[in-house]
């Protein structure tokens, strides 16, 4: 079957060009760790009140839930950029030319954008661990954490993917992509507890598909196996999944014809 | 021999209207080192993107290796190699991971490639940085590199765009003797976009002319030469302006002119016998108190089959213009 061997060969090339490039690698994990290290520390007192935080764990361990998922909308909103450079430099044609399978070309740049935020969730919770961090369901747990994240990174890749490819624009994939971030992170329960929440930002904390994703970590992480609020995730994240996936297959078969 | 390509009545119209092929009909032999000759914006990359299978046709028939075009794209990628007008190697892999890659989207993998892979080094000439960053490669070599990437799937058919522009021509030369060693001994066919005489003249042994999207002349490089029937002799003159209609009728007298055409340095004339012509046309303009500036005179080049055909000349060499503007070359 061509279109998995082609997938794994182009897969391994954007994994070798993100290797190759440590310094984004290095800024694209800056933020979450600088957020992880002193962020919590400025609102640690919060872990002071009995009952403000689930489970009364400590701010940090509630928080990375929530600095997770920035680091997973922030690197997949790079996706696009990658595209854009393809194109510009005329190496997508060039593989056009090739039978190659065109699904493939799409296929493989997102794995290796689910791969790539799996490893930095790695490093950020390996952080967390040191900083004291517990996740309740263990290894398995961890394991639904990175689905959840992988999953959730795919659904934004297909955002910055689709952007790319129709404005032809890295620029625009990066303004567009740090217009959304801060205003959606903290409209979500991803730092903040959501009962202390002003009321206006809890209902757009409803509404924000973060919190959805957040809250299934954070379960995963405090509370457990909490199968409702996991799957009601999942259900949020397929179905942004389906718009912005949908749009890039149909801004790709414009590109690719 | 057969024919590895026949278009018929090819026409493209983009999007916006404009119309870059208009009714184009060619046909290549297999084996053959075929040329497309044009300046930019003639329809040459174009039409090469059609064959290539990138870009829909308005219009038309296509055959490439016997296959229908419309009906058989990923049959055809698998015969054809493409070097495309910007270099596409990709920066971030070294001169092998690119030639690796290119394999194995062309279905080859294992010993059988990594000894093509060392072999097109080694013929290109860049097996020394071969585990280096293509990023970090020249311009020539970045060239080569893409060219030996065109070339891993030991392709039929090659298909390049305009292969050598912007390279020195140290560079230039070098891709010259892989691409006749190519043609020659593994007996590939070569189609070739070029803006560049010289490079239509030294290697293709069929020539396509195309300007603003039509075919204007087709034949061998000699037979197309050879239809200009004649060297030619440039004149410019003190006023060209004020001389030209003048000039022009009095050469037209002369013993040996095969015709008089208008260029940029202000005439042309095509004649016979240059050489003694010249003796004829000064004294001719002497008696008329027409003021030469400048004579020069050559044999028949692809330049003045393109001049024949459309009336003007293919500018490129913008670059080596400069300068001679710079020092003041043209003003007196």
């Amino acid at each position: 079957m061509t279109l998995l061997s082609d997938t794994r060969y182009l897969f391994v090339r954007y994994l070798q060009k993100l290797v190759r490039n440590p310094i984004l690698l290095f800024f694209s994990l800056f933020q979450p760790i600088i957020f992880m290290v002193f962020f919590t520390q400025v609102l640690s007192a919060l872990g002071n009140f009995p009952g403000l935080l689930p489970g009364n764990v400590s701010y940090t361990e509630f928080a990375t839930a929530g600095i997770l998922m920035q680091n997973a909308f922030g690197s997949a909103l790079q996706s696009g950029t990658s595209i854009v450079l393809d194109i510009d430099t005329g190496f997508l044609q060039k593989m056009l030319v090739t039978p190659v399978s065109r699904y493939a070309i799409l296929l493989g740049r997102l794995l290796s954008d689910a791969f790539r935020v799996v490893v930095q969730s790695a490093i950020i919770l390996a952080l967390g661990f040191a900083l004291g961090v517990y996740v309740t369901t263990g290894v398995v747990g961890i394991l639904l954490i990175f689905f959840t994240i992988a999953f959730f990174g795919l659904a934004w890749s297909g955002i910055s993917l689709a952007l790319g490819m129709k404005t032809r624009s890295s620029e625009t994939v990066f303004a567009i992509g740090g217009f959304i971030t801060f205003p959606l992170l903290f409209l979500s329960s991803a730092l903040f507890p959501f009962a202390y929440l002003p009321e206006w930002i809890q209902t757009a904390s409803t509404f924000n598909p973060i919190s959805y994703a957040v809250n299934a970590v954070r379960a995963l992480m405090i509370t457990g196996y909490d199968w409702g609020t996991i799957l009601q995730a999942w259900g949020v994240i397929a179905l942004i999944a389906v718009v912005t996936l949908g749009a890039t297959l149909y801004q790709f078969r414009k590109v690719i014809s | 021999m057969s024919d590895i390509i026949t278009v018929n009545n090819l026409v493209m119209v983009y999007a916006d209207g404009t119309k870059a092929v208009d009714d184009i009909s060619f046909s290549v032999k297999e084996g053959e080192f075929f040329g497309f000759l044009g300046p930019n914006g003639a329809g040459k990359s174009t039409t090469i993107k059609i064959l290539t299978t990138l870009l829909k046709k308005t219009s038309g028939s296509v055959t490439v290796a016997g296959l229908d075009l419309d009906k058989n794209a990923k049959e055809i990628r698998k015969l054809i190699g493409v070097q495309s007008q910007d270099t596409a190697v990709d920066g971030d892999l070294t001169g092998i991971e690119n030639l690796m890659l290119q394999g194995h989207l062309q279905q080859i993998s294992g010993t059988e490639l990594r000894k093509r892979a060392s072999e097109l080094l080694k013929l290109v000439e860049i097996e020394k940085v071969a585990n280096k960053r293509a990023r970090n490669y020249s311009g020539g070599m970045k060239k080569r590199l893409d060219l030996a990437t065109a070339l891993v799937h030991r392709p039929k058919l090659l298909f390049l765009d305009e292969p050598t522009t912007g390279l020195d021509p140290q560079s230039r030369a070098a891709i010259w003797a892989y691409l006749a060693k190519l043609n020659k001994e593994e007996s590939t066919t070569i189609f070739l976009t070029t803006q560049y005489m010289e490079e239509a003249d030294k290697l293709c042994r069929q020539l396509e002319i195309i300007d603003v999207g039509k075919i204007v002349a087709q034949g061998s490089p000699a037979e197309l030469k050879q239809q200009v029937g004649a060297d030619s002799i440039r004149l410019s003159l003190e006023n060209c302006v004020r001389d030209k209609l003048k000039a022009k009728e009095l050469i037209r007298t002369l013993v040996g002119v095969t015709d008089v055409l208008d260029s940029e340095e202000c005439l042309t004339v095509y004649a016979k016998n240059a050489g003694l012509l010249i003796a004829d046309i000064v004294r001719a303009f002497d008696s008329s108190n027409i003021r030469l500036a400048s004579v020069s005179f050559s044999s028949p080049t692809l330049d003045d089959v393109f001049l024949k055909h459309t009336g003007k000349r293919i500018r490129t060499e913008e670059l080596v213009k400069t300068p001679s503007i710079l020092f003041g070359g043209r003003g007196r």
